[in-house]
């Protein structure tokens, strides 16, 4: 039996949302065949007020013990670092998560904003947010770089907005079932098994991209969308297109550019004018090359791919 | 001579985000006065400022992760007014689907996760229904509640069909969508639908067929209903009717009987070149203001809109339209129940003052006969509400679900109504302008009603309105307090 505190921050619930369309294993099945022991959570936790409160303190004791503390949302710091723009059960949030922290066996930050800070600290971060270990690219955050939880691990950090149902379960799993051993995490400590390779691994609009055609606007039945529309789907890593999305499909498949919402600097370009949905480019040539290609290679590359591409490929190609 | 009151301070009220808390006094074992705090700010307002305009397409939907498409929609339909787009009714229908499916989405996971665990509190144990209901609801492991919660997730598997993901896609922009669904994609949305009809709504929910439960039109045809077999009555709907009321539930949660819906899912060949003006004479679902005190309804206008501030963490004077706020947020955020005490506003009506919004009076306005002609009328809901004397956490709670079959038909009819071969987004100029669309809240807790175990309120409603939605992205919900006359 391993004990789970959910906790929301400055927090949107869509993780939560996410987490409820999970299927294998699904949120019931976690508590039925895998003996995870769901104290509380935000929305679906049973208590209130005082015996919530009881219960809280009694886990910052030890009393109760943690073995799995998931956090979702930003840690709001303000106003001037006291964090009061955001209490729960009568005192600021932060308080909470830095004393929960200390006692927790594992902690899972769930999600942009818990990881960097994700949307609530997109500038001027008015609620002056950071991720649990991170703001953004810089390591830190609200429990500091060198955190690490009594299981001698730092936050696990399943990034997203949200997080695909799968990559929490299976990351909830995995430690509750004693498998924290085999969880590699690259240097933003994402588990490498969900965030090594790319959103365009598996992009039905592969094809596209290989021969430099686009989708010059919404709406078409072929076309990448990386020329045009902003894609971010070559430097961004997940498995979008790998793992479906509520097991049907992913944003680019739909004919939505990818975002790039695992990475930390998610939303790009702090969504300056002139920067949504709209390819950057210097010169005519993208200024974010995809992953480990530099410019010269690009241009060659473009020449190359347009010259081969064939007929088919600036046709309709996902016929009625 | 009159007991003293006791005042409770309950921090948090669980199952709205656990950033909510509520004060209540208490007299006789009635709540006579409430106060609730919304205890978090993100000031998406704030983010949103001087950003591409279209940034609202991703900020808004993460106001709020529950009903992220309600959103979409609103910050997509203000973009069409502003910019003076040409929507195609593809578009329209698409739009619609999303925000239908994410509603669907919402029934099963707020009736199991959020409201019927409260069923298998021990407080009710002596009911005669309590065996059953812990045997059925309670969480994670009772047996409808692990189906419900489960099959929940099958309504957005379409949302994802057409915009990648569910919950926080962009893909309703303004011109438009982005995606052009084909033939496969409709296709398997319509087996999705059919396979949440015959193994949740069906059999578990109504224990009849939709067609059975759309021959409900009175009160009295609802009773007729529940006694005509023993599925009805053992189903989940006929369970909750029966045990809400033998533990009173009917009697709980009265409100001020004044209502308010800014209508919803805007016709695929009305609205096609959309503007504020012509939004009202344009929507399936229509919009007004129904006073249950005199028994009118009324069209709703958004010019009619107030943001009340005066007791919210605003440096900003009261009474003010959508459109005028500034949000400056008061940097000590003190709690002081005689003063400010929140982070939501209270959002009225310019003559009507506070009205209540969400599923009951979506269903209440559906049964005036005003607006035009075509649009939608259920006379269901407000016979009952009339028959039963107002309101009740009871009906509440009934009249989401129930908005659920025809929500359910709108769905089927879209699929027939897309035409694949037609277009799905025609590319708007951008310029400067303003616009206004409403997120119609359908999904999630943010509307929800009851808390009935700290009951006896008739006046609690977990009605927060997230701090930091766009500018244009407002919505009117009821008053997030209520204080004395
Ligand atoms: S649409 Fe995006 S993810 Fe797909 S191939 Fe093009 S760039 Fe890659
Ligand atoms: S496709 Fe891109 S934006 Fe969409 S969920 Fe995946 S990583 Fe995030």
């Amino acid at each position: 039996m391993a004990n789970l505190l959910w906790l929301q921050g400055g927090a949107c619930s869509g993780n939560t949302m996410s987490f409820l369309n999970a299927e294998e294993p699904s949120a019931c099945d976690l508590v039925t065949d895998f003996g995870i022991n769901v104290l509380w959570h935000p929305s679906l936790g049973m208590e209130l007020g005082e015996n919530l409160q009881k219960m809280m303190k009694a886990l910052v004791s030890g009393e109760i013990p943690l073995d799995i503390f998931v956090f979702e949302g930003s840690v709001v710091n303000a106003p001037g670092g006291t964090g009061e723009w955001n209490r729960f059960a009568g005192r600021p949030m932060k308080d909470w998560v830095a004393d929960l922290a200390k006692v927790s066996n594992f902690v899972v930050a769930i999600g942009d904003c818990a990881t960097w800070g994700g949307i609530p600290a997109t500038a001027p971060n008015p609620s002056d947010s950071v991720g649990l270990q991170f703001l953004k690219r810089a390591h830190g955050g609200a429990l500091g770089a060198g955190y690490r939880s009594k299981a001698g691990l730092p936050v696990i950090n399943v990034p997203g907005c949200p997080a695909h149902p799968d990559w929490i379960t299976q990351i909830v799993v995995a430690v509750a079932t004693g498998r924290a051993g085999d969880l590699s995490l690259d240097e933003f400590q994402r588990p490498k098994t969900f965030f090594t390779s790319f959103t365009q691994t598996g992009c039905t609009r592969n094809m596209h991209f290989a021969y430099k055609v686009s989708a010059t606007e919404f709406g078409q039945r072929k076309g990448c969308l990386f020329y045009d529309l902003g894609c971010r789907g070559p430097m961004t890593h997940s498995p979008c297109n790998r793992i479906l999305w509520n097991r049907q499909s992913s944003k680019t498949r739909a004919g939505m550019p990818c975002m790039g919402c695992t990475e930390p600097e998610f939303p790009f370009f702090d969504l300056a004018p002139g920067t949504v949905f709209k390819t950057q480019t210097v010169m005519g040539v993208p200024k974010d090359m995809p992953t480990g290609v530099d410019k010269t290679g690009y241009i060659k590359l473009t020449a190359a791919a347009k010259a081969a591409s064939p007929a088919w490929a600036e046709e309709e190609i996902f016929v009625v | 001579m009159s007991a003293a009151v006791q005042t409770l301070d309950i921090s948090p009220v669980g199952r709205v985000e656990g950033d909510l808390d509520v004060r209540v006094d208490i007299q006789d074992g009635v709540v006579v006065n409430a106060w609730t705090s919304a205890e978090l700010f993100r000031g998406f307002e704030i983010i949103l400022r001087d950003k591409d305009p279209q940034a609202g397409l991703v900020v808004t939907p993460r106001a709020c992760g529950i009903c992220g498409a309600s959103h979409l929609t609103c910050a997509a339909w203000a973009l069409d007014t502003a910019w003076k787009t040409t929507v195609p009714r593809n578009a329209i229908l698409a739009r619609n689907l999303g925000q239908i499916v994410e509603s669907i989405q919402s029934l099963p996971r707020h009736h199991y996760g959020l409201f019927m665990i409260d069923y298998t509190n021990k407080n009710y144990s002596n009911s005669a229904y309590y065996e059953e209901a812990v045997k059925r609801w309670s969480p994670f492991t009772g047996t409808n509640y692990e189906i419900g919660v489960t099959i929940s997730g099958r309504p957005v598997e379409i949302y994802a069909l057409l915009g990648g993901q569910w919950p926080h896609s962009s893909y309703m922009v303004p011109g438009g969508v982005m995606c052009a669904p084909t033939l496969t994609d409709v296709t398997r949305a319509w087996s999705i639908l059919e396979h949440f009809r015959r193994n949740w709504m069906e059999p578990i929910w109504l224990g009849c067929t939709l067609e059975r439960y759309e021959e409900i039109r009175s009160y009295d045809d609802l009773m007729a209903w529940l006694d005509e077999r023993p599925e009805h009555a053992n189903s989940d709907l006929g369970l909750f009717w029966r045990m809400s009321l033998d533990i009173g539930l009917d009697k709980y949660g009265r409100g001020h009987d004044r209502y308010v819906s800014w209508g919803y899912l805007p016709h695929e060949d009305r609205y096609n070149k959309p503007t504020i003006e012509s939004r009202n004479a344009s929507l399936i679902m229509k919009s007004g203001v129904y006073n249950g005190t005199t028994d009118t309804h009324k069209l709703m206008d958004q010019s009619f809109t107030r943001e009340d501030v005066g007791r919210a963490w605003y440096d900003e004077p009261g009474h003010l339209h959508p459109f005028e706020r500034t949000t400056k947020a008061i940097q000590k955020n003190e709690v002081d129940h005689e003063g400010r005490y929140s982070w939501s506003v209270a959002v009225t009506h310019d003559q009507d003052g506070r009205l209540e919004a969400g599923p009951l009076s979506r269903q209440l306005i559906a049964g005036g006969r005003h607006g035009e002609s075509w649009q939608h009328y259920d006379p269901l809901v407000l016979d009952i509400y009339k028959k039963l004397g107002g309101a009740s956490v009871m009906l509440r709670h009934f009249a989401r679900m129930h908005e659920g079959v025809k929500l359910y038909r709108e769905a089927e009819r879209i699929l027939r109504e897309f035409r694949l071969k037609d277009s799905w987004y025609e590319k708007p100029t951008e310029k400067d302008g303003r616009g206004w669309g409403r997120p119609r809240r359908f999904a999630g807790p943010c509307a929800t009603g009851s808390r009935c175990r700290t009951a006896r309120s008739r006046t609690i409603r977990s009605s927060r309105r997230r701090p930091g939605m766009s500018a244009r992205a407002r919505t009117m919900v009821p008053a997030a307090r209520s204080r004395r006359p």
